[in-house]
């Protein structure tokens, strides 16, 4: 009795499968509540990025009419001239300083995170996300005060209070400057993913080499921080990311050595009005990102491919 | 209690951290310091106090009305980014299509795509859109920029919940509406809440994408205050940042209250 119950449920979803039934649940399948975030981002996001991008290859007549033919000249410039090679160093000299000094200070402040009591935890998560809401263009005006080059400027003021120096320092419009700013605002972006890989580690592995005798230093070196790692790459290349599209840290406390690429983009575009140099300039940026993020995936995914292999 | 931080080695940490603990408050403790100084040239340390430049700054058009402009449009880029990727989230949860995966990759790519470019991307596409209104531009470059953090929250609370719970009210004949708002929906609140906040607060802070698209006419916070920054030298700017501190501080504190702020930031 149940094979033909079973006989007949299958005949009647067969004969469903051609019907308007199968139409009408092909239609409602929540698979379909993609499509109008998809048909939008298609408009406004992929066809506009691809569209730049087509652009860099393209030339502008005296006109500004910008079309065929197509070029790579504007690649060939941006590699032979010396300032716009300056420019993408300055951009990667400072993502890479920042996201190195991020990690190196994430490491203890996402320790404390995690094995801090929970008032310490509660009191760090906060001043760690809380600016995370502030505007840039407010922090980059906070260090601008602070780093202000005159004896005014906070730090100048302390320092030459204390005598640690005569004359005001040069800190603001600097290198310096835009590695201190990039910090502050993408440190948490850091510590948040090496916290909860961190957290992840199971305390009793440590406490084990410990009891064997390991010294602090050497648990560190070789558990924690090989087990910390996926927190660490994925921290890293936010960070590196984030970093190297920069544009109001280097415009409001970087000097004219440390503008990054983002500068470069709006002045070839708002100032020089040539659309296809800065959609080239946008592309190499774009392209220093999907590199970063391609390494980054390869990292994590081998890693879980040996560790699932284990 | 093997797991707590003891000796010198937990004394360096929390050195450490308390370091950069000040270091991260530093420089808007200070511009909230610098807001109530009595002088006309923003020095430190700051002398005095007052409220003046409070009272400046509130009889500021531009700057309070570009207050009002922003929080319109972050109110309307969180309705418009909540109405596209709420379902696109549920799609990427419970449907079963090809390229999946893929697809998620996609809807979170404006992420880590830089924000600056996108919104020269988009700018060089409204420039064939002689017609199209400014604010309607500027609520769909940020409807770009904020619909992931939509996607990631609602996906990860979706994840949460258990499908054999929509399962048995669907067996149990209710529709998928209804199973939408009576079963589901209650359960991925939490993330759409964080997703909200976070599209309220993005779309409010934005400079990158804002830079291109704004006009006279419209101009959003940031950009208001990065003129301000260049033009004026009083304490005014300062008084203006503390006013989106306070803010800003506002609604993290209503995020914590809502989701617990380390819920909201793994999503």
């Amino acid at each position: 009795m149940s094979d033909i119950a079973i006989m007949k449920q299958d005949g009647h979803l067969r004969r469903e499968a051609f019907g308007w039934k199968a139409i009408e649940r092909r239609l409602l399948s929540p698979g379909i509540l993609i499509v109008p975030l998809l048909v939008f981002l298609l408009f406004f996001f992929f066809i506009p990025a691809i569209r730049l991008m087509a652009f860099s290859f393209m030339t502008q007549n005296t006109q500004g009419v910008i079309g065929t033919p197509f070029t790579l000249a504007h690649y060939i410039r941006f590699f032979e001239v010396d300032l716009y090679r300056k420019v993408l160093w300055a951009t990667i000299r400072i993502s890479l300083i920042t996201s190195i000094l991020a990690a190196i200070l994430a490491y203890p402040v996402a320790t404390v995170l995690v094995k801090g009591n929970i008032v310490t935890t509660r009191l760090i998560t906060l001043i760690i996300i809380a600016p995370l809401a502030v505007s840039v263009v407010v922090r980059a005006y906070g260090w601008q005060l602070i780093l202000g080059n005159g004896p005014t400027g906070l730090l100048n003021y302390v320092l030459m209070n204390l005598g640690i120096t005569e004359v005001p320092l040069a800190l603001l419009f600097s290198d310096t400057a835009v590695v201190i700013g990039s910090l502050h605002i993408f440190f948490p972006m850091m510590v948040l993913p090496l916290s909860s890989a961190l957290g992840k580690i199971d305390p009793n592995i440590q406490q084990a080499a410990r009891t064997l005798g390991a010294p602090a230093w050497k648990v560190f070196l070789r558990i924690t921080f090989p087990l910390s790692l996926p927190g660490l790459v994925a921290g890293f290349t936010l960070v590196f990311s984030l970093a190297s599209a920069s544009y109001v840290i280097p415009a409001l406390i970087g000097g004219p050595g440390s503008q990054m690429l983002g500068n470069m983009v709006e002045q070839q575009v708002l100032a020089v009005y040539d659309w296809p140099f800065g959609a080239t300039i946008a592309t190499i940026l774009i392209l220093i990102v999907i590199f970063i993020n391609a390494v980054s995936m390869r990292l994590l995914g081998g890693r879980r491919i040996k560790a699932s292999a284990q | 209690m093997n797991n707590k931080l003891t000796g010198t080695s937990a004394a360096v940490l929390y050195a450490i951290t308390a370091a950069m603990m000040i270091f991260i408050l530093a420089p808007i403790i200070l511009v909230i310091a610098i807001s109530f100084s009595d002088s006309y040239f923003v020095t430190f340390p700051p002398e005095g106090f007052t409220l003046r430049w409070y009272a400046a700054v509130m009889q500021n058009e531009e700057f309070t009305s570009s207050l009002t402009f922003s929080a319109v449009l972050a109110v309307a880029t969180t309705i418009l980014a909540l109405s596209l990727s709420v379902p696109a989230a549920f799609a990427l949860a419970r449907g079963q299509f090809f390229g999946r995966s893929l697809m998620k990759g996609l809807m979170l790519s404006p992420l880590i795509f830089p924000v600056l470019v996108t919104g020269l991307a988009l700018l060089q596409l409204f420039s064939g859109f002689g017609w199209m209104d400014t604010k309607l531009k500027l609520l769909i470059a940020h409807t770009v920029v904020t619909s992931p953090y939509v996607i990631r929250t609602v996906l990860t609370s979706l994840q949460l919940v258990n499908p054999s719970l929509e399962e048995a009210a669907r067996t149990l004949g209710a529709t998928r509406w209804k199973t939408f708002t009576r079963v589901i929906f209650p359960q991925i609140a939490p993330g759409v809440a964080s997703g909200s906040i976070f599209c309220f607060m993005v779309s409010f802070d934005n400079y990158p994408v804002s830079m291109w698209l704004a006009d006279s006419a419209n101009l959003p916070v940031p950009i208001v205050l990065y003129r301000q920054i260049g033009t004026v030298f009083d304490p005014s700017v300062a008084t203006m940042s503390t006013i989106i501190i306070i803010l800003a501080v506002a609604v993290v504190l209503t995020l914590d209250r809502l989701v617990g702020l380390r819920r909201a930031m793994a999503m």
